[in-house]
């Protein structure tokens, strides 16, 4: 099949040869890492640190310590959750779903997406496990495990139990594939450094890349083993964000209780998922020099998933808003009224206009190649979709069924400090990533620049024949 | 540590018991600190010997009163089985018959005597609550004198000498009382009085009646107080007069009133109300017609309605008057129901009650209505002599004073000039059992038991006597204060254990074919003793015309009206240390922990108001001004506040002290009497303070949500209209022809069935009048936490058991904006709100550990120690009655002066042991006294029969006086909530199937159409109103 | 006593040149060691004649032992072992237990693959390769041929082929 071809833009810029690619990722991991770097590192480790503060408290003191009441009894814990959960959808989404379909412009992008997905899903993990009011028994408690007391087993027809099962595999699948497309380059490293005679660090990324090799054979199971992952990772990550939308749709509470919720959390994490992916991506590509290989060809074909999402979102919308009147329900219809006339509509109108309004600026070339731009409404998007799960959680329970317990939700410094936490987790881990792992997929980039960087436009067709009559 | 040895090495003495007993007195009077674990556990022995004493009493075993150790187990003591004694609770003058269920000799629940036909097995909020009272704190550990402690015997030596030195120079000696119910005591203050001749009693109390006394006395020629019989009244017409919370035997009241509000196809009949008030009382909450009036009005309301009756009765009007249709009409009806008719006020001014008493008397209520040869003994306070008293000391006239359980410096308008008097007084001594704010500024303190230690006996109504028994040995050095007096008095016999058991053998005893220990032990064992009273007849002579001038010269109306109330929580405050009280949602603000000025909301329209803040405001009366939040209160009448009694306490412990402002100062003499009313008012708001008053429900309307609350009237009920066109939701749906089908018949799944017992409960919304007994007995029935003011305005009060206030609103419910507002002068309905027991449960799908699971006798069950504190039941429970514990709420110090039950020794020992005390991080909620259910359970198994019907009773059920609350088992076709609710399974052929359809017209479920199948079945709210659609 | 194992190690450049290489050597009847590249060089593993990869059957075995043993716990743990009345549900009914059951075939599915794949293929983190070029994992393809396995060719002779099929150097490797 045709995949590429001459007039399309090239992927890789600046007529890179497969050795400066090994040298451009691989130089990162050799040297010392730069002021910028240690800048960054330096302000994640303290928000991480205060984050860390606020949950020991929240543990020693009780749940008590966040603003939620008797009718509130989720707030910012699910809403940052759900949020996470979201975003890492795109790291998968990017090298599962775009590999299927044979999208090479994923290439440069994948593996910083999928080191993004494995953090935000470890960010999102923390969340479930902080709300529970007895963590240290509720983190084993929630599995199918014996107990002392003889059998007492876990409820399956609990949406949050579909969630452990959900995010657990979610979580290792990712790894694995992640670690998996890591192996070929960690080899690149380690051979580098037989060169360089660093010898520690030959051995450990020998360890890291399980001694690979880079035969034929091994290649051609580690293309079947990468194509089935990807198989299996694409309906997985549809699962896990229908899954988590379950843990609303299926239950009684107004606002809560929707049909269309699968499709529409989907399409929120894709969207949510590509903003956060942009804006790190940009930043990455700042700090290591990456220019060539993370174009504004990637960045515009990210922003144009941007459109579409968040259409599918903004259609969502309406169609909540329209069914609330048309099914004739009074505590549907008082609930939607309530999100838009009540107390916390501010909440959703920052979330119509963030996810909904934004996001069509995309339709503007000038605005979707414009590396400014692109980074600050990939940010705006983020908010907008932290509001949407706010807005789904907080206004629906805030005033139900029985207005005699209607009541409002107020976060405290706990709130804000446990949502802190994970964002210090978050950049720290990701710094650290950039920094001791390849974060380009040197093996793949390096089967494509032939294909597909300038310079060698004449042949691109030629070499499309031979290298993908599969 | 050390205490835990001295308790050990005690048990090892017990072989020998006499040495015991006498070694065991001495070591319990050291004076330990609170913290002192030993001699409670001590106690706890000498409690379990008591038991045995009581229990043998009760068995009409010789009478051992001996607290002994616990050597040989007695047959009918068994530890873990709970005991039951016969008793009475006694404050001043408020009288409730109880029987006290004691575990391990510890008192842990109070409920209504059944057998007494004063109270008829009725309490209230304050009667459950004052089982903790009993383990406050803030007790007095022993006798003190000023600030230190002195033993009982230089107590009494330097008290007598004081009085006879007093009494040698002729000086005055003053006993100052709230009303005395009991007989034994006034003989014994007569005793006193025999030995100190200048010795006068004056009783007084702080909600007082007196001008009642005085109207009584005019028109019938004795100063009494008359029983009323509500439940004969067709028509009852209210005028201030808060029957149902504050004014009268309340208990009694209430049961009555409920009669006449019980509406079924059987009886069709029922009473119509008219109140006319200016704050929103409970009883005007409960009225079909209500009216704010201001307090000024009150005067000329009650001429004009004496004048509306006179003119149809024929007799001569009076002066005066003010023109009000609804009062037209209630005169109309009230005329039409003569006999079956009844006038009431609130009014303490005599003028007020001798018109009200003509009323009466042109409606033949007398006889019938009310009972004056049923005198009651409630409320004898005499205000003119204690404002005598009050000047006799001001002017050093008195020369001792000894102020029996009562506390006028606090509670009396004159409180503070006594309190600064009292350092001239040569002798001052109080018996209070606890310090309060008198006993801090008196020589000596001689404290009494709580009425739960103590032997006594009470009159609450003529010729029906009562006897009080402890129901554990006195906690500390305490000393009845019976006893005090007689040893003060010089008396040989100063037990007044033998005084009473005397006493009612010389008054009582009359022979009769069983020797008096039978009898005495009869008594003890029913806790009542009643004599037949032959009605007496009575001719009204009072002087209505000068009443009337009375009223014309007294009631002028002008600028800021004040009515200053006692509310249903705290009361009069004698017992607002009590945090069970203080976290009691007010029945109709549903403020706790605080106390407030309400306005009206038109007056209150520029005060901006919103959940989140309110502002502050001076309030100045009778020169004393008092700085309070206001409450904006629909169907408050414009022009008047309101504040409530109680609070503004100094002295009267940690829980009370320094909430709200005391305003007893601000009640003034008129015409002879306290009058609790204030004109020309100074209120200022000071809109740049703001305050935070904690509510546990805030928004006021139920949005005409109709699957939520159901009302109509009594027309429309009649008729069957309400049958036909009552709300039923429908699900839209192509299979029917109608393309309707009620949700209930949609499932997905077969049915459980439960073959033994289906648990349900009806509530009736048309006898709740809300006052919120259920939910005092909820919370010390099952061990449920106190949060304190900080924590419930975080909305996380504990409560299992709520009472839903909503206020009717002008906007129809589709006008979501308008609906969100109450009206001007909204109808009020009240909603018990409790876990409903779902068959099909939301909480339990979600689950994710299975810690909530439905038992196989429906029963939404919660496994406290699986839940790992998600909260997602919570979320998806559509009634919200789920409650989280946020923190840890025993053993904590920062709930330690909220949640007193569960932070010092002390107070846990009112923990009942059936019930786990849950620990942080988990979810509970209503079990409907599971405990209750299991116990009910073995009873039956041990005598091997099935279960009978009302074995089981719930807390909730046993407070209300109303009956409103009926709890049974549903698979029992005979059970009375199967026949009230006319029980049917939903699919004939399935008998014992968990889906239970009711056939009583005015049955519902809570948001039937989410299909959730409660257990517990609501009657829809019937008003008494004509051609009015609701 | 192992005896010593001589390779001829052909370097390529191009991906195009190699696979040409593979096909007209292989043609000559010369046996090839194994070809090692940076990446994946679509269409060697046919000229190599490699047969495909079962991996895909070890995955779909793996997924059907995973969702069987979802089902089975969830009906035994709910139905059988332990029943409870929730929410006034059925004990045990397959809707609510499809989640788990697809939750647990992905993984196990995915976990068994990546072990068969990395046990066939014997990569283990403490095992050193034997590498022919340390560049094949740079920017160089290597084909490694074994000259014992080609008795009847002569090293020059070999080495000759090579050139002609267009590598860029011959280098001779040799494993004790």
């Amino acid at each position: 099949m045709q995949v590429s071809s001459a007039i399309r833009d090239p992927l890789i810029t600046g007529g890179k040869t497969m050795k400066d690619v090994s040298h451009d990722i691989g130089r990162h991991v050799e040297n010392k890492p730069t002021r910028l770097w240690y800048i960054a590192m330096a302000i994640s480790l303290t928000v991480l640190a205060f984050g860390f503060y606020c949950v020991c408290v929240l543990l020693w003191e009780g749940i008590g310590m966040w603003g939620l009441n008797k009718t509130v009894g989720w707030a910012w814990d699910i809403t940052n959750f759900v949020w996470w959960v979201g975003i890492g959808h795109a790291g998968t989404l990017i090298s599962a779903i775009l590999l299927l379909f044979r999208q090479r412009w994923r290439m440069s992008i994948n593996r910083a997406a999928e080191a993004m997905t494995i953090f935000a899903v470890i960010c999102a993990a923390t969340f479930p496990l902080m709300h529970m009011g007895r963590l240290w028994l509720g983190f084993y408690w929630a599995l199918p495990l014996p107990n002392t007391f003889g059998s007492l087993w876990v409820n399956f027809n609990s949406p949050l139990l579909w969630d452990v099962f959900a995010i657990s595999t979610y979580f290792i699948v990712s790894l694995v594939f992640w670690y998996i497309g890591l192996i070929p380059d960690f080899a690149t490293i380690r051979d580098r450094a037989v060169v360089q005679g660093a010898n520690t660090r030959a051995a450990i990324y020998n360890a890291l890349s399980f001694g690979w090799q880079g035969g034929a054979k091994t290649w051609m199971r580690y293309e079947s083993v990468a194509l089935i992952l990807a198989g299996l990772s694409t309906p997985l990550v549809l699962s896990v964000h229908t899954i988590v939308s379950m843990d609303f749709a299926t239950s009684v509470i107004p606002g809560w209780h929707t049909t269309i919720f699968p499709p529409y959390f989907v399409a929120g994490a894709i969207f949510s998922g590509f903003a956060m992916v942009l804006t790190l991506l940009l930043v990455t590509r700042k700090v290591f020099k990456l220019e060539d290989y993370i174009t504004i060809y990637h960045i515009e074909m990210m922003n144009i998933i941007i459109i579409v999402t968040g259409s599918i979102v903004g259609i969502a919308y309406i169609t909540e808003l329209f069914i609330s009147w048309y099914s004739g329900v009074e505590y549907e219809g008082y609930a939607f009224y309530n999100r838009v006339q009540g107390p916390y509509a501010w909440a959703y109108w920052s979330m119509m206009t963030c996810n909904v309004i934004s996001p069509q600026l995309f339709w503007i070339k000038k605005i979707r190649t414009s590396i400014v731009a692109t980074f600050v409404l990939s940010i705006v998007v983020n908010i907008g979709m932290w509001f949407e799960r706010f807005v789904i959680i907080v206004t629906s329970l805030h005033r139900d069924y029985l207005p005699s317990s209607w009541t409002m939700f107020h976060p405290t410094m706990y709130d804000i400090g446990e949502y802190l936490f994970t964002f210090g987790f978050f950049f720290t881990a990701f710094l650290l990533f950039a920094k001791f792992f390849p974060v380009v997929n040197i093996a793949e980039i390096k089967s494509i620049i032939k294909a597909t960087s300038e310079g060698k436009q004449g042949t691109s067709r030629e070499v499309d024949k031979t290298t993908h009559h599969s | 540590m050390k205490s835990k040895k001295i308790y050990w090495k005690g048990i090892g003495q017990l072989a020998n018991s006499t040495e015991f007993v006498k070694h065991a007195h001495e070591e319990f009077a050291q004076p330990g600190p609170e913290e002192d674990l030993g001699h409670n556990r001590r106690d706890f022995l000498k409690m379990m010997g008591f038991g045995v004493a009581a229990a043998s009493l009760a068995a009409c075993e010789a009478p051992i009163r001996k607290a002994i150790p616990f050597v040989n187990k007695p047959v009918d003591f068994d530890a873990s089985i709970p005991n039951y004694y016969a008793s009475s609770f006694i404050n001043g003058g408020d009288y409730c018959s109880i029987v006290v269920k004691t575990r391990e000799g510890r008192p842990i629940k109070i409920d209504g005597n059944a057998l007494s036909s004063v109270t008829q097995g009725g309490t209230s909020a304050q009667v459950e609550a004052s089982v903790l009272s009993l383990y406050d704190n803030d007790r007095l550990r022993g006798p003190k004198a000023g600030r230190k402690r002195i033993d009982w015997k230089d107590l009494d030596a330097q008290i007598i000498s004081k009085l006879n030195e007093i009494a040698g120079k002729g000086g005055q000696i003053r006993i100052v009382s709230n009303t005395i119910l009991s007989p034994s005591t006034k003989a014994v203050i007569e005793k006193f009085k025999t030995k100190y001749s200048t010795t006068q009693h004056i009783q007084y109390d702080q909600n007082s009646q007196y001008g009642m006394l005085k109207a009584n006395e005019e028109s019938f020629g004795t100063a009494m107080i008359p029983s009323y019989d509500f439940s004969k009244a067709n028509t009852i017409v209210g005028i201030g007069a808060d029957f149902l919370s504050s004014w009268g035997a309340t208990i009694a009241n209430t049961k009555q009133y409920a009669k006449t509000r019980e509406v079924s196809e059987d009886k069709k009949e029922m009473s119509r109300h008219y109140q006319f008030e200016s704050i929103l009382t409970l009883t005007g909450a409960n009225a079909d017609y209500r009216t704010p009036i201001k307090p000024s009005q009150e005067g000329a309301l009650v001429v004009q309605l004496y004048n509306l009756i006179a003119s149809k009765a024929g007799r001569a009007t009076v002066s005066g008057g003010l023109e009000n249709n609804i009062l037209a009409k209630a005169a109309d009806e009230l005329w039409q129901n003569r006999g079956k008719a009844l006038v009431v006020a609130g009014s303490n001014d005599k003028a007020i009650q001798v018109l009200v008493n003509g009323i009466n008397d042109m409606l033949n209520s007398y006889g019938t209505t009310i009972l004056p040869h049923l005198a009651v003994n409630y409320r004898m306070g005499d205000d003119q002599a204690m404002a005598t008293f009050m000047s006799d000391v001001k002017g050093n006239k008195i020369g001792a004073v000894i102020f029996y359980n009562c506390n006028p410096v606090y509670d009396h308008p004159m409180g503070e000039d006594l309190g600064a008097a009292l350092k001239n007084i040569s002798l001052s001594v109080s018996t209070g059992f606890k310090e309060e704010e008198t006993g801090a500024l008196t020589n000596y303190i001689a404290p009494d038991h709580h009425y739960l230690e103590s032997w006594n006996d009470a009159e609450p109504i003529r010729n029906h006597f009562s006897l009080v028994q402890p129901a554990i040995t006195p906690l500390f050095k305490s000393r009845a204060a019976q006893e005090s007096f007689l040893v003060w008095a010089g008396e040989a016999e100063t037990d007044y254990f033998e005084f009473v058991k005397q006493n009612w053998q010389s008054r009582f005893y009359n022979g009769g074919e069983f020797e008096f220990q039978t009898f005495w032990d009869k008594c003890l064992y029913d806790g009542i003793y009643e004599l037949p009273v032959d009605k007496t007849a009575i001719s009204f002579n009072g002087n209505t015309s000068a009443a009337a001038s009375a009223i014309a010269s007294n009631y002028k109306s002008g600028g800021v009206e004040l009515v200053i109330f006692e509310n249903g929580t705290v009361g009069n405050g004698s017992q607002a240390n009590n945090p069970l009280l203080q976290e009691l949602p007010d029945p109709i603000t549903k403020a706790v922990w605080d106390n407030y000025v309400t306005v009206a909301p038109k007056d209150a329209a520029e005060i901006s108001f919103d959940e989140s803040h309110t502002k502050m405001a001076s309030i100045s009366a009778n020169g004393k001004t008092v700085k309070l939040p206001v409450m904006i209160q629909p169907g408050q009448a414009q022009g008047t506040i309101g504040i409530a009694i109680g609070y503004g306490r100094t002295k009267a412990g940690k829980v009370a002290d320094g909430i709200g402002a005391n305003v007893y100062p601000m009640v003034s003499m008129v015409n002879g009497s306290l009058n609790f009313v204030a004109t020309d008012v100074k209120f200022e708001v000071h809109y740049d303070e703001n305050y935070q008053l904690a509510q546990t429900q805030t928004h006021n309307t139920y949005m005409g949500r109709q699957s939520v609350i159901q009302e109509t009237n009594l027309d429309k009920f009649n008729d069957g209209s309400f049958a036909k066109e009552r709300f039923r939701p429908e699900v839209n749906t192509w299979k029917e022809k109608s393309h309707k089908i009620d949700p209930e018949k949609m499932t997905l799944w077969k049915n459980h069935e439960y073959k033994n017992h289906h648990w349900g409960m009806s509530i009736d919304l048309n006898t709740c009048i809300g006052c919120g007994a259920c939910v005092v007995a909820c919370n010390v029935e099952n061990n449920v936490a106190l949060v304190g003011r900080q924590e419930v305005i975080n909305r996380r009060e504990m409560h299992w058991l709520r009472i839903d206030r909503y206020y009717s609103s002008d906007s129809p419910a589709d006008d979501w904006k308008g609906a969100e507002h109450a009206a001007e002068n909204p109808e009020v309905v009240f909603q018990p709100m409790l876990c409903q027991h779902c068959n099909n449960a939301p909480c339990e799908t979600v689950c994710p550990v299975a810690a909530t699971t439905h038992s196989t006798e429906g029963l939404n069950q919660m496994a406290y120690n699986r839940c790992i504190g998600t909260r997602y039941c919570a979320n998806n429970c559509p009634y919200k009655v789920r409650r989280f514990n946020w923190f840890k709420y025993h053993d904590n110090k920062q709930f330690a002066d909220v949640n007193t039950s569960m932070n010092t020794d002390l107070g846990k020992m009112v923990l009942n042991p059936d019930v786990t005390v849950r620990s942080r991080g988990v979810m509970e909620k209503c079990t409907f006294c599971v405990q209750r259910i299991q116990s009910g359970k073995l009873n039956a198994r041990k005598e091997r029969r099935p279960m009978k019907d009302g074995e089981v009773v719930t807390a909730c059920q046993a407070a209300c006086s109303t009956g409103a609350i009926l709890f049974g088992d549903m698979n029992n076709a005979e059970s009375a909530i199967s026949k009230h609710l006319k029980i049917r399974p939903t699919y004939a052929d399935k008998p014992y199937v968990n889906d239970k359809d009711s056939d009583n017209p005015r049955a519902y479920s809570v948001l039937e159409e989410i299909n959730t199948r409660p257990n517990i079945f609501y009657l829809a709210k019937v008003r008494n109103k004509d051609g009015a659609n609701v | 006593m192992a005896v010593d194992k001589n390779f001829l190690v052909g370097i390529f450049e191009d991906e195009d040149v190699l696979i040409n290489a593979v096909r007209s050597l292989r043609m000559k009847g010369i046996k090839i060691h194994e070809v090692y590249s940076p990446f994946p060089v679509h269409g060697l593993e046919e000229v190599l004649g490699y047969t495909r990869s079962r991996l895909p059957i070890a995955a779909f075995l793996f997924g059907l032992t995973g969702t069987s043993l979802a089902l089975l716990m969830q009906f035994w743990m709910l139905g059988f072992d332990w029943p409870m009345i929730i929410g006034g549900k059925p004990y045990a009914s397959l809707p609510p237990f499809i989640p788990v059951t697809f939750e647990f075939t992905v993984l196990l599915s995915a976990l068994g693959m990546v072990a068969t794949f990395l046990i066939v293929s014997d990569m283990k983190p403490y095992r050193w390769p034997r590498q022919f070029d340390i560049r094949s994992t740079d920017d160089k393809h290597v084909m490694a041929i074994d000259i014992d396995l080609n008795g009847t060719k002569s090293r020059t002779d070999i080495t000759q082929l090579l050139r002609e099929a267009g590598a860029s150097e011959v280098n001779e490797k040799i494993f004790a």
